[in-house]
């Protein structure tokens, strides 16, 4: 069992904690490869995707990890634009709890909604990405990806590239790698910085970063969303800070490549790097992510709800 | 491939503006290089030019960092080759242009036109880059990109960024690529259809003021925003003794700021506007006399570190017209030394190798490019002066396309003998 | 507390070819057999019949792990000691799973294990084996092959200890004294 009833952020999470999640989630990831996917384990259960955020991986992977439990589950997708803020997503919360659920996983534009939610229901609440705070199940499974590859962490040279500041992605990535002993640099353009940084490495240019990082995480940069934080363009973005085949062979031998997806193609990864075949292709472990990422989910469900 | 003539300049006061120093040597320059600077080098052998330079100033090639030269877009005004021509008049070897041209110079391909340009043309040609897309004050140009292209600088000269969340954010990435932000200082509303100094002259004269504090508002605004970002700042066309003050105040804080100061702002004061001639139309305006006393001590102080032209040609239909629809602007490459010279080493005493500092190698610093000295195995560029010569400036003498000079009218001293530009004689008038 | 060894070394080396010989009777020879230890001390069991079944039939014989955590019954009421591997690295369509456990007690680990063999695929048959039947069924299920019968009270507890897993063969009962 979890030290805590939910999964709000990593910080509440300790070192016990996070060794029960990656050591059952080997487990079911051997499920996962069976003919026959699936374990009674949370037969009659009902778990609730509150998801107030359009997501279509995250949604997917903690229903396909529910099913693959035997647990029931029931999808709620609030487009932001039918619901006013604030008061209906209690209004929303009155009618889940009356129809009683086991578990809710909560995914919402505001940060510390996760944690609100919390406080107002009875049942586990598993943060599926609150705002730009925290995505805790995201890390976890970034954290199994680096462990499948890597076995230990201590001393591990991690470089996150992009949006600093946007990211609940690199939030609970940075929480949960320090906490595990890993090396961290951000890369990071001055707009997605905060303005005052020194209690953090950072790094203007990839390749400042590119030949010497183990694990290069690279965010998603969405040009649309901006809110008056002016950086100038593309071609600046892929020429300072995109990985293209060029840093791709740069790096150094037995190095990876992260992504939390989707990937925007031509931004900040070529489609050159995303297509890349042979050696190579073994650098790039995006779609490793995605698998390993519904065996933590099942984990996490199974270790709140089992 | 033409070799260069070799050229000996003979028997010179060859000014160090680095050291302040002068002394009497002789310079060799052999295919376009300086080869040697020594007493009394003889003549090394046939086909040299010997320059017989008793008696004149022989100083580091000048450059002028802040320069309009209105190409591509406005080339009725100036284009690159001909004020490249025009530079040389005025003993200037490199020279800085700004980007308010049209299209602005705020892409690589608008960098590069100017770099490839610069090959061809009299004069070293460096482009400033926009800060802003357009100069539209609303989104960051690629600064990383246009840094890699070549540029020297980044300006909004002609505006100035009115949105500070905007101008901090610039600050900041400017950080990176190590190139100063050149800041024109001007509140717009404050300065919202002024048209001269907001002082005695303009109520005299029934003209609308712009006060002082459109200046230094912004210079305010932008030191506090440096401070904060730690940004390399350079402020352009100071004219208020406001700005002078905040500016020495900042060095003193460690800062990294840096400033100009145009060659009409010393000379004049806003007493010339009772002619009503439009050459004194200018942004920012030529304002009070004690404006300019206090530029005057900021450039003997040290606090101002250059002097630039602020080359800004209009053509005639632009100048000819009423004081209100006139352009604001006046051209100064062919008088950006003896204009100095006049009014800092005659009236105010100011040693020469000090005045020539602000013209060669203060700019050159704060651009922190290889320029504005004269150095063995460089390049030769260098400027041979008559500073005993005195010339009253008629429209006549300019060779620039437009001949907008506040300086029409003056007697100035201080003449331009020749001028060795890329290692060759480009400009002589003996 | 009150110890007494039931089972030597011996005693259980003696067991284990008993049973051995008893699975190749029944099943007319070792073809279709395969072998599913209940982790953890299934494991070594079963691997130690096969093995001998194999020395017999001078053939290898395919063995397996299972772990039925996510297939017990009584989730969210007792602390979860550990997950351990599921391998069952071959099919087991048609064949006879030859499902090998220490101790039976309550049936319930039986009953979690059949769940979980099932989702495998279909076998022919599965036949069960266990080192020691306690008694106290709750449910309806009996073993094929047993090493031995042993009647105990509910206060009592049966350890079983092998070389692979704790670096000795004996098993022990133990009584609380009340």
């Amino acid at each position: 069992m979890l030290s805590k009833k939910s999964l709000l952020d990593i910080e509440s999470l300790d070192l016990e904690d996070i060794k029960l999640i990656l050591s059952n989630t080997d487990s079911f990831l051997e499920i996962s490869k069976r003919e026959v996917k699936k374990v009674p384990t949370l037969r009659g259960k009902t778990v609730f995707n509150l998801f107030f955020e359009v997501s279509t991986r995250t949604k997917t992977s903690f229903e396909i990890a529910a099913k693959r439990l035997s647990a029931d589950i029931i999808n709620f997708s609030a487009a932001a634009s039918s619901i006013r803020k604030g008061e209906s997503v209690v209004d929303t919360l009155k009618t889940i709890l009356s129809m009683k659920v086991d578990i809710i996983i909560i995914r919402h534009s505001d940060s510390g909604t996760a944690r609100m939610i919390d406080g107002f229901v009875n049942v586990p609440v598993i943060n599926a990405g609150d705002g730009k705070h925290q995505h805790p199940t995201q890390a976890l499974l970034d954290l199994y990806t680096i462990k499948k590859r890597f076995g230990d962490f201590k001393g591990l040279k991690v470089a996150i590239v992009g949006d600093f500041i946007d990211s609940r992605v690199a939030r609970s990535d940075i929480s949960l790698f320090e906490k595990m002993g890993m090396d961290i640099t951000i890369v990071s353009p001055t707009m997605f910085l905060p303005e005052d940084f020194s209690e953090l490495k950072v790094r203007y240019q990839i390749d400042d970063v590119i030949e010497d990082c183990d694990i290069l995480y690279m965010l998603r940069m969405q040009f649309e969303r901006q809110d008056r934080k002016f950086y100038p363009s593309i071609m600046e973005y892929n020429r300072f800070l995109g990985l293209d085949m060029e840093r791709l062979k740069r790096m150094k031998q037995g190095s990876i490549v992260m992504h939390p997806g989707p990937v925007n193609r031509g931004i900040e990864i070529s489609d050159e790097v995303m297509d890349v075949g042979g050696k190579l292709a073994e650098r790039v472990v995006i779609e490793e992510q995605v698998t390993y990422g519904v065996a933590v989910r099942m984990a996490i469900l199974y270790l709140i709800l089992g | 491939m033409v070799k260069e003539k070799n050229i000996l300049i003979k028997g010179g006061r060859v000014i160090d503006p680095e050291k302040r120093k002068e002394s009497v040597v002789d310079i060799f320059i052999k295919d376009g290089i300086v080869e040697k600077i020594d007493k009394n080098i003889g003549t090394a052998g046939g086909g040299t030019e010997v320059i017989d330079a008793a008696g004149l100033v022989v100083s580091p090639g000048f450059v002028d960092m802040h320069v309009h030269l209105r190409d591509p877009g406005f080339e009725d005004e100036e284009t690159v080759e001909s004020g490249a021509l025009a530079a040389v008049k005025g003993g200037i070897t490199t020279v800085a242009c700004m980007p308010n041209t049209n299209p602005p110079i705020d892409s690589e391909h608008a960098v590069k036109y100017i770099m490839e340009k610069s090959h061809d043309v009299a004069c070293r040609v460096l482009p400033v880059a926009a800060m802003t897309k357009g100069q539209k004050g609303r989104s960051i140009t690629e600064m990383g990109l246009l840094s890699q292209a070549g540029a020297v600088g980044f300006s909004d000269d002609g505006k100035c960024v009115a949105d500070a969340r905007l101008m901090y954010e610039v600050m900041r990435y400017s950080i990176q690529f190590g190139l100063p932000l050149i800041l024109h200082e001007e509140d717009l509303r404050m300065s919202e259809c002024g048209l001269v100094h907001e002082g005695k002259y303009s109520t005299i004269l029934g003209l609308e003021g712009i006060s002082r504090l459109s200046d230094d508002l912004m210079i305010a605004r932008d030191i506090m925003l440096a401070q904060r970002s730690e940004a390399k700042i350079h402020i352009t066309h100071l004219s208020t003794a406001g700005g002078v003050e905040m500016i020495g105040k900042a060095k003193k804080k460690g800062i990294d700021i840096t400033c100009d100061v145009t060659p009409h702002h010393l000379f004049f004061d806003d007493s010339v506007l009772t002619t009503f001639n439009t050459n004194f139309k200018v942004k920012p305006p030529i304002r009070s006399s004690e404006d300019r006393e206090a530029l005057v001590e900021g450039v003997k102080s040290g606090v101002i570190d250059a002097v630039a032209s602020d080359h800004a040609p209009h053509l005639d239909t632009e100048k000819n017209t009423t004081f209100k629809e006139a352009e604001f602007g006046t051209i100064g490459l062919e008088t950006l030394f003896s204009a100095s010279f006049t009014k800092l080493c005659l009236k105010e005493n100011m040693s020469l190798p000090e005045l020539i500092a602000l013209i060669t190698c203060g700019p050159a610093k704060i651009l922190n490019i290889d320029a504005g000295k004269i150095e063995k195995g460089k390049t030769a560029n260098i400027t041979i002066i008559d500073n005993e010569a005195e010339k009253s400036i008629k429209r006549e003498d300019f060779i620039s396309k437009s001949k907008n000079s506040a300086f029409i009218g003056q007697m100035l001293s201080g003449k331009i003998v020749y001028t060795i530009s890329k290692g060759k004689l480009a400009y002589i008038n003996r | 507390m009150e110890k007494t060894q039931i089972l030597s070394e011996n005693d259980i080396d003696r067991v284990v070819k008993r049973i051995s010989h008893e699975i190749l009777e029944r099943n007319k020879g070792s073809e279709s057999l395969v072998f599913i230890g209940v982790q953890k001390r299934g494991v070594p069991l079963a691997n130690r019949i096969a093995e001998n079944i194999g020395k017999f039939e001078r053939t290898s014989l395919k063995t397996g792990k299972l772990d039925i955590a996510f297939y017990r019954d009584d989730i969210g009421k007792n602390l979860k000691p550990g997950v351990q591997i599921t391998d069952i690295p071959f099919d087991i369509e048609g064949k006879n799973v030859i499902l090998v456990d220490d101790v039976l007690y309550t049936g319930r680990t039986v009953r979690a294990a059949l769940d979980a063999i099932i989702d495998f695929g279909r076998p022919r048959s599965i036949q069960l084996v266990v080192l020691i039947d306690r008694g106290h069924r709750e449910l309806p299920i009996r073993a094929d092959y047993v090493g031995k019968n042993l009647p105990t009270s509910r206060s009592e507890a049966v350890e079983v200890r092998l070389k692979e897993t704790d670096d000795v063969d004996s098993v022990t009962l133990v009584k609380n004294k009340e």
